[in-house]
């Protein structure tokens, strides 16, 4: 269980990281364009915000998760054979897996700077104290007992994650969310476009905070009602495809896998809670 | 009605196009452009700083010595190669290529010399781009001469300079315009605003590697864009086209560049490729030995591996792929003096393939 939770730590940190590390070449990028005389708005910038945060974060998350493993297992090593250890230990090396992480993603991979934010010595430095708070969160994370919870929480906020690209493509940019479901949006009716955009922003941001509620709660009814959700999609999507006579896809794979998670979720909650009451 | 017999006519024409390919030649190394000396002869780059001849018949190839000293490393190196408008008296050549600055730092630099004997003589560097960088890459390089006989020299925005390309103190992101000596034409819109450098045509471009000036002298670009957000321009003098402050992609990184996709005083496109199709090369066939491309625009992309057929009319654009049996990234696409269509492929190992329409 321990080195579960410290691998849960891990993730856990390097979302929280990302959380931190996201809004830098957001900001950045909405200062630049404002300098430049460019319409910036809360909105607009609530919109780049938040899409860099899902699309940047994404491999971001995994580079910073790698970076984090290594980082924390050489702290965890410094700690148990020498004296030095604690907080300030952990997000020292937070902050030197953040700071190595990106330079060797210049050096190694790309050769160019791919974020914008870390391009100067202010963002540099803004990231490895980026960095520090994602390895004193860890700390806090691995430091103290905790149960099942953690885990179940860890996962929710996660897919809660996955989840938000959809929500913000069909709020903000439909017509490109339209176009990866195979609509054409400026070419339907009003009255399509308008039922199109209704009821898929409805059907992604339901299920998004379903997650949500459900990590926040621990309510199994949350996670289950998004289970319910995705497997509708794909049951009614098979009987689309087998029943009505709607060419083959294979999206209904994707929307079992988005419906068993929660499900897993709510029912690792209700058999956890029913062993609880078995030992009272 | 018009529209229908149109369009009828448009895919009844390719509905019976269909090519021949022959391989010239394989195993080029990081071959990135070719000129045609005449119908039988090209001369042509590659990236790591050689420049050859190739008898298109015997298939020989020489090696042209004494080409300029480049900086060969990610996506920098000998790039393009035109021949001057009176090539057939003074044996002038222009190739741009990246190298060291002062600061060894990589720029774009553009050079003349003379084709004489299998050698190059008489190397003059005519333009080097204040633009400098430490990777090699989004360097641009196409060159293209005007119809009133200045030279066109695309100047890429060097990736982590983009914000530069709306700056009008630098090079990154510009089309430049000089004359065949270096001097800086008169009539460049800049010349006289304080602080522009005055070798700028036009600005707020990206990677630009299509460069086209057609019979009637218009002038066509066409640049990569991010993650989406390929585009082709129609290029006017002393205009800004966005770059990076408008745009219809997205980081690589999967970061929002810009929320914006155009502004007054900034160029919308003639047309841009979402989702991407990186856009290497482009000629406007205006011969007649393949008529259904007779006047169209085509495009060699390197990611959809094929070549865009591109024809405007009343602000639509017609797009058609050609080419894609081919399966081949594709770097660049000239035009013999006969009008036969060549391609070049991209990267080591790449082929140089002469496209011959079917008997019909």
């Amino acid at each position: 269980m321990k080195l579960t939770k410290n691998i849960f730590a891990v993730f856990a940190a390097s979302l929280f990281t990302v959380l931190l590390i996201t809004p830098i070449t957001s900001i950045s990028n909405l200062l630049w364009l404002s300098s430049v005389d460019m319409p910036i708005t809360l909105w607009s910038s609530f919109e780049v915000i938040l899409f860099d945060f899902q699309r940047l974060g994404m491999p971001l998350f995994v580079v910073f998760t790698i970076a984090f493993i290594l980082a924390f297992s050489v702290a965890g090593l410094i700690s148990k054979y020498t004296n030095y250890g604690g907080k300030y230990l952990y997000a020292l090396a937070g902050a030197v897996a953040i700071g190595f992480a990106l330079i060797l993603m210049v050096e190694l991979l790309f050769q160019t700077q791919l974020l914008g934010g870390n391009r100067s010595l202010t963002g540099k430095i803004l990231h490895w104290v980026a960095g520090f708070c994602g390895g004193y969160f860890f700390y806090n994370l691995f430091s103290v007992d905790r149960t099942y919870t953690f885990i179940v929480r860890f996962f929710g906020i996660f897919y809660a994650y996955l989840l938000l690209g959809f929500v913000l493509n069909w709020i903000f940019t439909p017509a490109i969310a339209a176009a990866e479901f195979g609509f054409i949006l400026d070419q339907l009716s009003d009255d399509a476009q308008n039922a199109l955009l209704r009821d898929f922003t409805s059907f992604f941001v339901a299920t998004f905070l379903f997650s949500i509620l459900g990590a926040i709660t621990l309510n199994p009814t949350w996670f289950f009602s998004a289970g319910v959700i995705y497997y509708g999609a794909a049951i009614f999507n098979l009987t689309a495809i087998y029943v009505h006579g709607t060419p083959y896809n294979k999206i209904y794979i994707g929307e079992i896998i988005l419906g068993t998670l929660p499900t897993l979720l709510a029912l690792t909650i209700l058999y956890k809670n029913r062993t609880q009451k078995k030992h009272e | 009605m018009s529209l229908r017999i149109f369009l009828s006519l448009f895919f009844l024409s390719n509905v019976f196009a269909s090519y021949k390919y022959e391989t010239i030649l394989e195993d080029l190394d990081d071959a990135w452009s070719f000129v045609f000396l005449d119908e039988e002869t090209i001369l042509y780059t590659e990236l790591p700083g050689n420049l050859k001849i190739v008898n298109l018949v015997d298939k020989t190839i020489t090696d042209i010595s004494n080409p300029p000293v480049v900086h060969y490393a990610s996506q920098g190196g000998l790039s393009e190669v035109i021949l001057d408008p009176k090539f057939e008296l003074n044996r002038k050549i222009y190739l741009s290529y990246s190298a060291k600055d002062k600061n060894n730092k990589s720029t774009l630099f553009l050079s003349s010399a003379e084709l004489i004997d299998n050698s190059l003589k008489n190397i003059k560097v005519i333009f080097e781009a204040n633009a400098p960088r430490r990777t090699s890459v989004h360097l641009g390089a196409k060159i293209a001469f005007m119809k009133d006989g200045t030279l066109l020299l695309n100047s890429g925005d060097g990736f982590d300079h983009r914000e530069k390309a709306q700056y009008l103190d630098n090079h990154f992101g510009k089309i430049i315009r000089i004359n065949s000596d270096g001097s800086i034409p008169k009539d460049n819109p800049f010349i006289n605003v304080e602080g522009a450098l005055p070798e700028i045509y036009s600005y707020g471009h990206r990677n630009m590697q299509g460069l086209v000036i057609t019979s009637s002298g218009d002038v066509y670009e066409h640049e990569h864009g991010p993650k989406g957000g390929d585009e082709m321009n129609l290029i006017e003098p002393s205009l800004n086209y966005g770059w990076p402050a408008i745009t219809y992609g997205i980081d690589y990184s999967g970061a929002v560049i810009s929320p914006f996709t155009e502004k007054e005083g900034m160029e919308q496109p003639l047309l841009h490729w979402t989702p991407s199709i990186a856009p290497s090369d482009m000629v406007y066939y205006e011969q007649d030995s393949y008529p259904e491309l007779t006047n169209t625009f085509l495009v060699t992309a390197l990611v959809s591996k094929d070549v865009k057929k591109v024809r405007f009319n009343n602000n639509t654009n017609y797009q058609e792929s050609l080419f894609s049996e081919l399966n081949q990234r594709l770097r660049n696409i000239e035009v013999s003096p006969g009008g036969i269509i060549y391609l070049l492929t991209d990267g080591p190992g790449g082929k140089l393939i002469k496209v011959l329409p079917e008997e019909r």
